[in-house]
């Protein structure tokens, strides 16, 4: 038996309804042995009183700051011990600042988002050529862009964060290149498995009437891709302006920036606030690019 | 009819290990209209495919249109015999997210290179000829229709459309009526008929009542050995059922299979033989 046939045989062995099984039972295994071993540390407990810390944070939460300023007590004042009145601060004033913060923080969020995804399928389309099995680039070229595709993918935007961040200092820049990075991975997966999809009968049709290579790509290859490409592109995009929201934490601006700062004074209101604006955000950007995407499959 | 468009000496397709086409000599004249029969999986299609270079020859000389294909012919040698063989293929091969006008633009690449083809761009006679092709099989109306949302029967009249602009000297149609209701299928071989009007035809038809409609000349595949080759007057049904009839040789697994009648064909040749 060579060893092609032998590997089918393997192949075989675990596509049959025996080899699902098997793999069932190893993925209970698995969980099982996740459970076990956290419930034997005693990892597993929710703290001391979950339910009264849940309910006191729901009520936080249940004051945007916005709200409270602009249906509450507009006058803030600081008094002295014996009652006097220091000070009077207009708290709607002070709220209309933090929310003009706020919407120059969301721009830089998006331009954030919106460079590095850029960034990120720029590099990532050459990869995807050479790593889409169909095209059958040379075989050292393909290991080496899936090698660099699967590297990029498996290191998460905030490690690529803290080290750019030590490279080219804090700021939108370190943002940008590590959305870039990262979601090179996921664009060269999304875009190689687009090119893979591709209809064969349209580029038969195409090659049968003696069309030359650029002909075939251009009238069957690339419509055929095209509209892929840019669905993958405004899916990953959606997920950027999502994922660099946090990117602030690590001190490369942004909303994440306004996060860390209202978590570290336990101002739950504005904390907020600012979800209010991501998740705005974000269902605007998804609403968006679901019309693109049905208006192009 | 004196010019040899076709020729074929000893010819052998194999893949994985089975001969799918074995013909020993073949000769088809300029102008000639030719239909193949046989049963499913006879080599038809194979057949057809060796001409345009799609299928590789395993040995034996394969000549179409005074260009020799043995061997691993260059493929601008390839391609400059496609220009000139217009196929009609089963898949119905046609670029689904182009329109039905595009499509049939398709056919003119041959004559229109470089940037304007590559956007789409093409020269108004194109245009001009190609909603003629299109107003010959009456689908003018959905020019501008994304070709994957036609009908199987209006998508099958595009390829055609798409023929009538190429200006073949050799059209192959592989079961070009496959989809169609009868009335279309004889408007179709109508069309069919009047683009080869200039050119060699040869097509792969199932309904014998279409042969006279496309053929002079018929050929009988089977198990990818020519059964026989004789002018349209003289096949009739009995023929015909003797090509389509399974050998002696392998008879057809009986059915209902029973325990003292075991199998050892797989399911899917089962009902195949079933039909
Ligand atoms: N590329 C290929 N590799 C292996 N086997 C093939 C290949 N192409 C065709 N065959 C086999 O060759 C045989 C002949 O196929 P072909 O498509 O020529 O049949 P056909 O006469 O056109 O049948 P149908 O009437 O169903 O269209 C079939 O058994 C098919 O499975
Ligand atoms: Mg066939």
């Amino acid at each position: 038996m060579s060893v092609h046939a032998l590997a089918n045989h393997v192949v075989n062995r675990f596509s049959g309804r025996l080899g699902f099984l098997g793999l069932t039972l190893i993925y209970v295994l698995l969980v099982a042995a996740c459970l076990g071993t956290l419930a034997r540390e005693d990892e597993l407990s929710l703290g001391r009183n979950p339910l009264a810390n849940l309910v006191k944070t729901v009520g936080e939460f249940a004051h945007p700051s916005f709200l409270d300023v602009w249906f509450g007590n507009p006058q803030l004042e600081y008094k002295s011990d014996d009652g006097t009145v220091l000070r009077v601060e207009n708290r709607q004033e002070v709220e209309a600042d933090y929310l003009a913060g706020l919407g120059r923080a969301t721009w830089t969020t998006i331009r954030i988002a919106t460079l590095g995804s850029l960034l990120g399928a720029l590099l990532a389309l050459p990869l995807a050529v050479l790593t889409a099995r169909n095209l059958a680039a040379p075989k050292p070229l393909a290991w080496l862009a899936k090698g660099v595709l699967d590297i990029a993918r498996s290191i998460h935007t905030l490690v690529f964060g803290l080290v750019l961040v030590g490279i080219v200092g804090l700021g939108p820049t370190a943002g940008i290149l590590a959305i870039g990075l990262h979601s090179m991975g996921t664009y060269g997966k999304l875009f190689a498995e687009a090119i893979e999809s591709l209809d064969m009968a349209a580029i038969d049709a195409v090659r049968s009437v003696g069309a030359t290579p650029d002909q075939v790509f251009f009238n069957a290859v690339w419509p055929a891709v095209l509209p892929q490409f840019v669905s993958s592109h405004l899916y990953v995009w959606e997920f950027n302006i999502r994922d660099s929201t946090i990117l602030g934490l690590i001190g490369a601006g942004g909303l994440g920036l306004l996060i860390t700062e209202a978590t570290s004074l336990f101002q739950w209101g504005r904390l907020s606030t600012v979800l209010i604006v991501i998740v705005l955000m974000v269902s605007a950007f998804d609403a968006m690019s679901r019309r693109i995407r049905q208006a192009l499959s | 009819m004196s010019e040899i468009a076709i020729h074929l000496q000893q010819v052998c397709c194999i893949a994985e290990g089975r001969a799918l086409l074995d013909v020993g000599d073949l000769s088809i004249g300029h102008g000639e209209r030719i239909a193949i029969v046989g049963h499913n999986g006879a080599g038809k299609s194979t057949l057809l495919r060796l001409l345009t270079g799609f299928m590789p020859a395993a040995h034996g000389r394969v000549d179409v249109l005074g260009r020799d294909l043995n061997g691993s012919p260059a493929p601008r040698e390839l391609r400059a015999l496609r220009r000139e063989v217009g196929q009609i293929h089963q898949g119905l091969h046609l670029v689904g997210r182009l329109s039905a006008l595009e499509n049939v633009l398709i056919g003119s690449l041959g004559r229109v290179t470089g940037w304007r083809s590559w956007v789409r761009h093409f020269p108004v006679d194109e245009v001009v000829g190609a909603e003629a092709a299109l107003h010959a099989v009456g689908l003018l109306a959905r020019a501008t229709t994304r070709a994957d949302k036609l009908s199987g029967g209006e998508r099958q009249k595009v390829a055609i459309a798409r023929l009538l602009v190429q200006r073949p000297k050799l059209i192959l149609a592989d079961e070009p009526t496959a989809a169609l209701d009868p009335a279309a299928a004889g408007e179709v071989c109508h069309l069919l008929a009047q683009a080869a009007r200039n050119a060699t035809l040869i097509s792969v038809v199932h309904n014998p009542s279409l042969l006279p409609l496309l053929a002079d000349r018929v050929i009988g595949l089977k198990n990818g050995r020519i059964a026989f080759d004789l002018p349209i007057a003289t096949v009739d049904d009995q023929k015909l059922t003797n090509l389509y009839r399974p050998d002696e040789a392998a008879p057809a697994a009986p059915w209902p299979m029973t325990a003292s009648n075991p199998s050892k064909l797989g399911r899917r040749q089962i009902f195949s033989n079933q039909v």
